[in-house]
């Protein structure tokens, strides 16, 4: 094999045709897990997962850290069985199923039996179990188009011919594992019954057969994650069972979930006016609350839900349009979330790596990232310390009905969260101890850091800005005393590197690359030289005299030492000398 | 009179904010419980440490029979705690009402604890400039009590407004002690470099409030008060430093500020062109006096202002003739009575109102932006001026207000007024 060939070769040309691969390919769900988590969350369906033990515990695992239930069978195949052909270990397994008399039977397929490409229909049409369905999620596929593909699958069970039942909808879209979806779907229910309309399926979480084989019951279907499933599974119900779809409305914020249940209201001839006026008026009271619009008018947010677009859509659309944040920086999965995105966030990027998220979280600064595991972890790493869990994957997060972030109720959530998640860190980062000193003494500070607090004053939202201010003063005369020195452009630096309300490290950043800039191109001060003997922690307090009078403090301390009978100059002696002068 | 009181807080709450952000002072809050809570809580948002407020928490038998023991004890406690230099006895309502004899009990002290200096304000009823009041009469306490110094002469003090001031007031300084003029900033984060205030030759105001701490300095200190205007925005901070120049003979610091205004002059003249363009009306209600900073910033602009002030001292009025006389009909004072922001909102038809916490939940239906005076706190010098105004237009929100209006017509009716 050429492998073998170039083995000890350094040139590297052999690898011009691979692909590198980069960190995206590792957080992000594949159609595999797509599949898995579309079909699992149909309680009363058997699931069986056709794949090696790894592979199995692996899935099952990570979806019991975030869900409350959903179970699964595998076949366990071996190396062996690759080998032999992996279809006796699925009849094995199939024939305890099918002792168990199931109303459904899914078989997913892992990675392995794609490249295998066992008969799995053969095995499942031998078996016999009435109702199966095979799901093949090829490999290379996203985690949407899996989640499309088990959806469609689940077609085949539907019945033809249903009649009808008037204001009944279909939620197409939620599965397990898509973030938050328990409340989502809740609030989206809640709603719907405020205006008289009955949720007669979810495709699919915590769905039962009897449920899916009856959509086609529903007069209406509804996507809710129309940037991401469900879609391709609206088109196709509406040519076999003639049942209309909306997708033109994400029901996050408060306009979007109302124009999403007017469109609703409309098709199916409902009057949902009452409603939808109570709840704007009620949106309008909270959105403008003292404390909201104080904090989210001066805030910026990273919307980081990349393996959610719709999420992504929806969310900066509303934080942005409705509650007047800037949405400073946002990752998504496709182009085509971008390009609603980039109608309100000048830096979308599309399936970033980490690298580039982590350069993006620098320069943006972002005052609150929502994201996933992966997100906060850099964000805490880089010192932003607020954050709202708003994807996948989590590694473990426990969600219920309560916290939605759909519909008018979810609205409120979003908002609730940031608000009291940056206000309250804010808040507390701007407090020294509860019985600590307020001030540590009287501290010079050097008229290039007096005039740089000013600067950093300007970079500080308004509802945080005085108390923000007096806690980096306070920090930055610590530092000084510390030091034995007064503040320098330096320290005050250092500080701002150190002590930070949480989105500002960043700013501050250019700053003092400004300052620096504009120090570089002043005219050079005049030179000085020390003809006495200096102690270090003196020469250091030169630092708080600007440039410019250097060599003239350099000139009197030392004529000030020859009075005092001195032949060193110690920080005492130049203390002394500054208070001579009055500072 | 109003119908209900349009100030951020009560004088007690300032005057344990302000001298709560200085080390080496202590406040002590005389009053019931109620009060004690009331301030402790209002007070946490600007205290930067030590958050727990020392307090007397009087009962219904103290009122009857007197408290005085109990602020003797608390008085006692604190500094076998603390060891401060100095501890302000705020006297709130209550202990007003019942006549206590808070001096007898101070004097008393000051002969059992002689290393301790011991101050005290009134507070509470102070409506309605209870806002500002607070800081001037618990500054003016702490002065009482301060030490004579050796006057420097040819130097300036610039006396700011709040506690807060203390981080602030480097936008004046560093030019004046650039042109090497010996400055003392007042307030201070400790009490150390703030009493040396007693040293400066003059006395610069750089707010309306401190009118009775700079009389307490001039009888004590023999200091010289001398107001020059409020150093804000473009014009306003060049007349002051010039007048700071003029006292101290300074030609330096005329340089300087020659030098700065070339610097930020192209800046301004861009925001007074956007001003120009958009033609704005705004209504500023009783602030922690920057209602008047932030209206003369806003009139430099050229915007139409309408204030109802919320200081009526000597130095107030100096600004207000001042502003009247350079804005003309631009700038207008409201000092008679209303019952409501709204009616003024109804009389003057504003783009954006100026206020606190009451108004607001009055303005805010009408989908005016509203902005609340205590978060434009320290908007001394150009560039807090160049940075209001350059973001102005932009903080205002109005394509959030206009979407929520939008929102409103389509869905709600148009209006959430209540009539």
């Amino acid at each position: 094999m050429s492998q073998n060939k170039d083995k000890g070769k350094k040139d590297s040309s052999h690898l011009k045709h691979t692909r590198q691969m980069t960190m995206k390919e590792i957080h992000k769900p594949s159609s595999f897990e797509g599949a898995v988590w579309a079909v699992v969350g149909i309680k009363d369906a058997r699931i069986v997962f056709h794949s090696p033990p790894g592979c199995y515990m692996m899935q099952h695992m990570n979806l019991l850290c975030g869900e409350q239930g959903g179970d699964m069978y595998c076949t366990q195949i071996s190396y062996a069985n690759v080998m032999m052909g992996t279809e006796d270990a699925l009849e094995k397994i199939l024939l305890k199923v099918a002792a168990e008399k199931p109303k459904v039977l899914i078989i997913v397929t892992s990675p392995v039996i794609e490249i295998t490409g066992d008969d799995v229909e053969g095995i499942a049409n031998k078996i016999g179990i009435e109702q199966t369905i095979i799901i093949r999620p090829p490999i290379g596929m996203t985690l949407a188009e899996g989640k499309e593909k088990a959806f469609l699958g689940l077609l085949s069970l539907m019945t033809k011919g249903e009649k009808r039942v008037e204001k009944n909808v279909n939620i197409l879209g939620p599965t397990y594992e898509t973030f938050n979806w328990r409340a989502d779907v809740f609030e989206l229910k809640r709603m719907l019954a405020c205006i008289g309309i009955n949720v007669n399926a979810v495709l699919t979480a915590d769905s039962t057969v009897e449920e899916i084989m009856h959509a086609p019951r529903a007069a209406l279907n509804v996507c809710v994650y129309p940037y991401d499933c469900g879609r391709e599974t609206a088109v196709e119900m509406e040519k076999r069972f003639n049942i209309p779809f909306v997708a033109n409305h994400i029901p996050i914020g408060f306009r979007e979930t109302a124009a999403w249940l007017d469109e609703i209201a409309g098709l199916l001839k409902v009057d949902a006016a009452t409603y939808l006026s109570e709840e704007i008026k009620s949106g309008l009271d909270f959105a403008s609350g003292l404390l909201v619009s104080n904090t989210l008018f001066e805030s910026s947010a990273a919307i980081c839900t990349d393996n959610c677009d719709s999420y992504s859509v929806g969310i900066s659309s509303f934080l942005s349009r409705e509650m007047g944040m800037e949405i400073c920086m946002a990752a998504v999965g496709t182009e085509k979330a971008a390009e609603q995105v980039r109608k309100v966030c000048d830096a979308v990027m599309v399936n970033p790596v980490i690298d580039e998220k982590k350069e993006m979280f620098l320069d943006k600064a972002p005052t609150i990232i929502l994201g996933n595991y992966y997100d906060l972890k850099l964000s805490t790493d880089l010192g932003f310390k607020n954050f709202l869990m708003a994807d996948i994957p989590h590694i473990g997060y426990v969600f219920s009905e309560n916290r939605p972030f759909m519909g008018f109720m979810g609205a409120k959530n979003l908002v609730e969260s940031i608000t009291n998640e940056i206000y309250m860190k804010i808040f507390i980062e701007t407090k020294g101890e509860m019985e600590g000193a307020i001030s540590a003494g009287e501290v010079d500070w050097a008229l290039d850091a007096e005039r740089a607090l000013t600067r950093i004053a300007e970079m500080l939202p308004h509802f945080v800005r005085s108390i923000a201010i007096k806690k980096i003063h306070q920090v930055a005369d610590d530092m000084a005393i510390e030091r034995n020195s007064g503040v320098t452009l330096k320290i005050l630096q250092e500080v701002t590197r150190k002590y930070t309300p949480t989105r500002f490290k960043g700013k501050y950043a250019t700053l003092f690359a400004d300052m620096e800039e504009i120090s570089s191109d002043a005219p050079s001060p005049e030179p000085f030289q020390f003809i006495m003997d200096w102690d270090e922690d003196a020469k250091d307090i030169l630092e708080m005299v600007p440039e410019e009078f250097q060599a003239k403090a350099v000139e009197g301390t030392e004529v000030y030492a020859r009075q005092q009978g001195q032949d060193r100059v110690t920080v005492e002696l130049v203390k002394a000398y500054q208070k001579e002068l009055g500072f | 009179m109003t119908l209900k009181c349009y100030e951020h807080c009560c004088s007690s709450c300032i005057a344990l904010v302000n001298v709560g952000k200085t080390e080496g002072i202590i406040p002590i809050l005389h009053g019931p419980q109620a009060c004690t809570f009331g301030n402790q809580i209002g007070s946490m948002f600007c205290r930067p440490s030590r958050l727990l407020t020392v307090g007397t928490t009087l009962h219904k038998s103290e009122v009857i029979f007197g408290g005085e023991e109990n602020l003797r004890q608390q008085i006692i406690n604190v500094y076998h705690q603390y060891n401060p230099k100095i501890i302000l006895v705020i006297s709130t309502c209550v202990p007003q009402l019942i006549g206590e004899d808070v001096s007898g009990v101070l004097t008393e002290l000051r002969e059992e604890l002689p290393d301790l200096k011991l101050a005290y304000c009134q507070t509470g009823f102070n409506h309605h400039f209870a806002t500002p009041r607070g800081s001037d009469v618990s500054w003016t306490a702490v002065i009482e009590v301060l030490d004579p110094q050796d006057k420097v002469e040819n130097s300036v003090g610039l006396m700011g407004r709040a506690g807060q001031d203390a981080d602030s007031l480097g936008v004046l300084t560093s030019f004046i002690r650039e042109a090497g003029i010996t400055t003392y900033a007042f307030p201070a984060g400790h009490l150390d470099e703030m009493a040396k205030i007693v040293k400066a030759e003059f006395l610069c105001p750089i707010q309306l409030v401190p009118y009775q701490t700079c009389k307490a300095l001039q009888n004590r200190f023999d200091s010289k008060i001398e107001y020059i205007e409020l150093p804000v925005g473009f014009q306003g901070t060049s007349n002051f430093l010039r007048g700071v120049a003029e006292l101290t003979s300074s030609q330096k610091l005329k340089d300087v500020v020659t030098r700065e205004e070339t610097r930020v002059l192209p800046r301004f003249e861009k925001i007074k062109e956007e001003f120009h363009k958009k033609k704005t009306k705004v209504l500023l209600v009783t602030g922690p006096s920057n209602e008047i900073s932030i209206a003369k910033i806003l009139a430099e602009f050229g915007a139409e202002v309408l204030v109802v002030p919320s200081m009526r001292n000597a130095f107030a009025k100096q600004e207000q003739a001042l502003l009247k006389a350079r804005y003309k009909d631009r700038f207008r004072v409201r000092e008679d009575d209303f019952d409501t922001v709204l009616q003024l909102v109804d009389e003057f038809c504003p783009d954006v109102v100026f206020c606190d916490f009451q108004a607001r939940v009055e303005v805010t239906p009408r989908l005016i932006p509203v902005l609340i005076n205590e978060n434009y706190l320290n908007e001394y010098g150009y560039d807090y001026a160049l940075d209001f105004g350059e973001n102005f237009f932009e903080n205002l929100k109005t394509p959030v207000f206009n979407e929520w209006q939008s929102m409103m017509d389509q869905y709600a009716g148009g209006s959430h007024v209540t009539e």
